[in-house]
Parts: C-alpha cells; structure tokens; sequence
C-alpha cells in the first residue's frame, strides 16, 4: 500500500508542525524528527500495514496540541502561548499581498517571516505574490513571439485575450485568492489557540 | 469519584515520577524511542498520549541525564538509542531511595490512619 497511510502519516506530522510553531526552531525540529521516527518504527511492525492500523498509531501517539503543551512545558516556552492580541504582521502581510507589483514583493517577504502559516502555506502565498513574474515572463514571450515571427500575421482575437488574461488577469487575481486562502489559514491557526485556557 | 477528578489526580501523581519512570527503563540497557515508549505505554494509567514522552526525553538529555546514539536497526533506517549517563544512574538512585520513604509513608497513613 499505502499512500492512505502515508497521507495521514503525514497529515499528523503537518499538524505536530503547526502546534510546534511557538518552540525553538532546534526544539521543533528534534521532536518532529523523533515522532517521524517513532511512526517509521510502529508501521514497520504492522503486517500488513492497514489504514486501521495507521489511524490506531496516531490515537496512541495522541494529539498533536497535547505533545506541543508538553514541550512547553518541558522547555520553558510560556503556555499559553504569549502572541500578540492580533497578528498586526500576518494582517500586514495580507494587506500588502493584493498591493500589485512592491505591495506583492514586501507582502511575500512578511509571510514568510510569520511563525503562524505552515511551510505549505507560505509557498501557496509566494507562488500567489509573485504570479505575476511567470505572468510577466509569458506575456513578453507571447508579445515577443507574434512581433518576431517573419510574415506572421497580427494576433488574432483569440491570441489577444489569451495574452490578456495571461497579463493582467493572473497576476491581479493569484494574489487576492492566495491573501484569502492564507486569512482563512489564519483565522484557523489563531481562534482555537486563544480560546484555550491555562490549565 | 468523578472521571474528571480522577484524570486530575492521575496526572499530578505522573507528573512527578514519569520520567523517573524512563530512567528506570534505561537502567539496565538503552533503547530506541519506539521500544522505550511502547513499554511505558503499556504500563496501566502511565501514558495517555504516547507522543508526550518525546518532549520529556528531551528534556533529561538537556539536563545530562541521558544521551543518544545511532545504531544500526535489523530493518529500515538507523535508530536514536537513549541511554543513562552517570549523573542519570545517580537521579535514578536517589529517586529510588526516597521513593522507598515516601511510599512506605503514604501507605502507612493510607491503612492505619496514622495510628502506631
């Protein structure tokens, strides 16, 4: 098998990631390495390897936000988590990515210097930010192509919108989608983590 | 007596022994996460969530009292074994000795009441 298996495997680590956001980098990194570890090891001694059997793994090993409790606990980092009443630099970020050409640049920068967006996350804001490189890049290329060729014709109607939805409407509607995706992103990560009380 | 109560009184008892608890089980030869977790987990009311003890662990190899190394497993990528240091033998074994007081005690006061 077992992509189901290695999906949800994976799924788990993504969340253990996120709930981990708050702790040392190195702290992070070295739990994420030994749960990755110990999940090896348990599926290895399934035989065979079911999607039940993956799913009980996961239950033993708990939640995700118990573990990273845990390590705050363990590591001294404060629980609950200290983070600013409002994410003013994730707002910031969004604001700046629906800002066309410097707004997009500077708005890409603040997302990845968020410690509340995943990995994944920050790549689908960058590739939204700066859809209007590749836009650029293939709207000169098309533009260079229809004014290089020898005897060629002008372009037809249909060429012309195609270049037009390459040029302008690419660039201006990847940043919107992608600040939204990322403020729905947001909202998820925040509103569970400040309802939680101190125990 | 009421399940949440229980819960909360389970989790303060653990609170001080669990890692004691993975001291002793590194006492008499290292073990690789899986194992160590494995075995704690199947102690009754130890662990709730298996994932917890990976924070703990690291926690007593910043403070010296166990270290890792690398060994080769029969199957699959190379293992991180936990193994005790001196200064972790030495917490285990003052552990055990006030433990032995402590519980000698408790349970004292448990069943007489603590009467002579």
């Amino acid at each position: 098998m077992t992509t189901e298996a290695d999906a949800l495997t994976l799924r788990y680590l993504q969340e253990l990631e996120a709930e981990l956001h708050d702790l040392p980098a190195n702290r992070r990194q070295e739990l994420l390495d030994e749960v990755r570890e110990h999940l090896a090891a348990a599926r290895a001694e399934l035989d065979p390897e079911t999607e039940a059997g993956v799913r009980t793994l996961l239950e033993r090993l708990g939640d995700p936000a118990d573990i990273a409790a845990e390590a705050r606990e363990r590591s001294g980092v404060p629980s609950p988590p200290t983070r600013p009443a409002t994410p003013r630099l994730e707002i910031a970020a969004l604001v700046l990515l629906v800002i066309p050409f410097l707004g997009w640049v500077v708005g890409v920068v603040l997302v990845w210097l968020s410690r509340l967006w995943t990995t994944g996350d920050k790549l689908v804001g960058t590739i939204g930010g700066l859809s209007w490189v590749a836009a650029g890049l293939g709207g000169i290329l098309t533009a260079a192509g229809g004014s290089t060729a020898v005897g060629s014709e002008p372009l037809g109607p249909t060429e012309t919108s195609v270049l037009a939805v390459v040029v302008f409407v690419v660039p201006f509607v990847l940043p919107v989608a992608a600040a939204i995706y990322l403020g729905i992103r947001l909202r998820a990560r925040t509103a569970p983590v400040r309802g939680r009380l101190p125990s | 007596m009421v399940p949440a109560k229980r819960e909360s009184l389970i989790t303060q008892m653990r609170r001080g022994t669990l890692e004691y608890c993975v001291l002793a089980l590194l006492r008499d030869q290292p073990r690789y996460g899986f194992d160590l977790v494995r075995t704690l987990g199947g102690a009754d009311g130890l662990v709730t969530s298996e994932g917890t003890i990976y924070p703990l662990l690291s926690r007593l190899r910043r403070d010296g009292l166990v270290t890792t190394t690398w060994h080769e497993s029969p199957s699959g990528p190379p293992r991180r074994y936990y193994q005790l240091t001196a200064q972790g033998q030495q917490a285990l074994a003052l552990f055990t000795t006030e433990w032995d007081r402590f519980t000698d005690a408790v349970d004292r006061l448990l069943r007489q009441g603590g009467s002579p």
